[in-house]
C-alpha cells in the first residue's frame, strides 16, 4: 500500500510512501533503539520518520503507532535483536560470516560499527564523524566497506 | 590484547578475512580507525582525510608520489599519536590521497617496532602486546 490514512495525536494524516522516501533522502538516521524501519536502504528509528513527516513532537505518539503506519506503507520494520539473528550456515571467519553479512548492504559506504552492528553509514568519512559527534555516540571501529576485491585486499587489478 | 580478524563482505563466493585492528587516532576519539597489519609495509599509510579530521596541518609536510598495490597516490608525512588497547605511541604516518582501500595500513616503522604481534590465521585471531 503506497498511501495510508492514520490518526495521530487527534489529527488525521495522509502518508505517502514515495513522499516518505523523498523526505528522508538526505537525512541521517538517529541512533536506533529496539525498533527500526528500512527506508532507502538505511535503518531509521520509526519515531524519527513519523516525526519528520508530520512535524509532530515525538511525545505525541508511540513507537508502535509509528511502526504500524510505516509497515502499512510497505516499509520493512523490525527489532534489532531479531534482525541480528541469522539462519545462514556458518562460514569461515571469527563470526561465521555474520559480520560480513551485516556489512554487505553498506558496500562502498563509510560505516561506524559498535560490536558487529553498524551505527551509521554515510558516503563520506566526515559525515560519519559528524553523526557520531552530534549524536554523542562512540564507535568501536570506522572504515569503508569494500565494494570490490581491490579495496579489501590492496592487490593490483588484472 | 586479542582481536578477531575482520570479516569484510566479498563480492564473489567468499568473504575477506583480514588481520585488522581498531586504532584510536589522536583527535578522532569517537571513531577508532580500522587498520590492516601489513607486515610487508615499511611505513604507516592512512587515508589523507584522517589528517584533516585530526587537525594535522600537512601544508609543510614532506611529499612523495608512491605506487602501492594497484594504485598511485600522493603521500605526505606527519607524526601522529595513536592508541591501541590502552597503549599509546607516536610515530610517523604517511597520509595518502587518493586512498581507495577499506582500511589504513600499519607498517614496520610506525607499528611493528612498538608491538609484539602474533597472527593466528587458522583461528582468525591476533595477539598483540606492547614491546617492553
Amino acid at each position: 500500500m503506497d498511501q495510508v490514512q492514520a490518526r495521530i495525536a487527534q489529527q488525521e494524516y495522509a502518508f505517502d510512501a514515495g513522499e516518505v522516501r523523498r523526505l528522508l533522502r538526505n537525512v541521517m538516521p538517529e541512533p536506533l533503539g529496539d525498533h527500526f524501519v528500512v527506508v532507502g536502504g538505511s535503518r531509521f528509528p520509526p519515531k524519527q520518520v513519523i516525526s519528520l513527516v508530520t512535524g509532530l513532537d515525538r511525545a505525541d505518539f508511540n513507537t508502535h503507532q509509528a511502526r504500524r503506519i510505516l509497515s502499512r506503507l510497505g516499509f520493512t520494520v523490525g527489532r534489532r535483536s531479531h534482525a541480528s539473528a541469522t539462519a545462514s550456515p556458518r562460514r569461515p571467519g571469527p563470526h561465521g560470516g555474520r559480520e560480513a553479512d551485516l556489512l554487505r548492504p553498506f558496500a562502498g559506504r563509510w560505516v561506524a560499527q559498535r560490536g558487529l552492528e553498524v551505527l551509521v553509514a554515510a558516503d563520506t568519512p566526515q559525515a560519519v564523524l559528524q553523526w557520531l559527534e552530534s549524536n554523542n555516540q562512540q564507535a568501536d571501529a570506522m572504515f569503508r566497506v569494500p565494494s570490490d576485491e581491490n579495496e579489501a585486499t590492496g592487490v593490483a587489478p588484472a | 590484547m586479542r582481536f578477531p580478524f575482520k570479516e569484510l563482505p566479498g563480492t564473489l563466493s567468499s568473504d575477506y578475512l583480514r588481520p585488522a585492528v581498531p586504532v584510536i587516532v589522536e583527535g578522532i576519539p569517537r571513531a577508532p580507525q580500522l587498520c590492516l597489519l601489513d607486515t610487508g609495509a615499511l611505513h604507516n599509510r592512512f587515508g589523507a582525510w584522517t589528517a584533516e579530521a585530526a587537525g594535522i596541518d600537512l601544508s609543510d609536510a614532506d611529499e612523495q608520489r608512491v605506487a602501492m598495490g594497484g594504485f598511485v597516490t600522493n603521500a605526505r608525512q606527519a607524526p601522529l599519536g595513536m592508541t591501541l588497547g590502552g597503549f599509546t605511541w607516536e610515530a610517523p604516518v604517511w597520509f595518502c590521497d587518493p586512498w581507495p582501500l577499506a582500511f589504513h595500513l600499519l607498517g614496520q616503522e610506525g607499528f611493528f617496532l612498538w608491538f609484539n604481534v602474533r597472527l593466528r590465521a587458522a583461528v582468525y585471531e591476533i595477539d598483540i602486546t606492547p614491546e617492553t
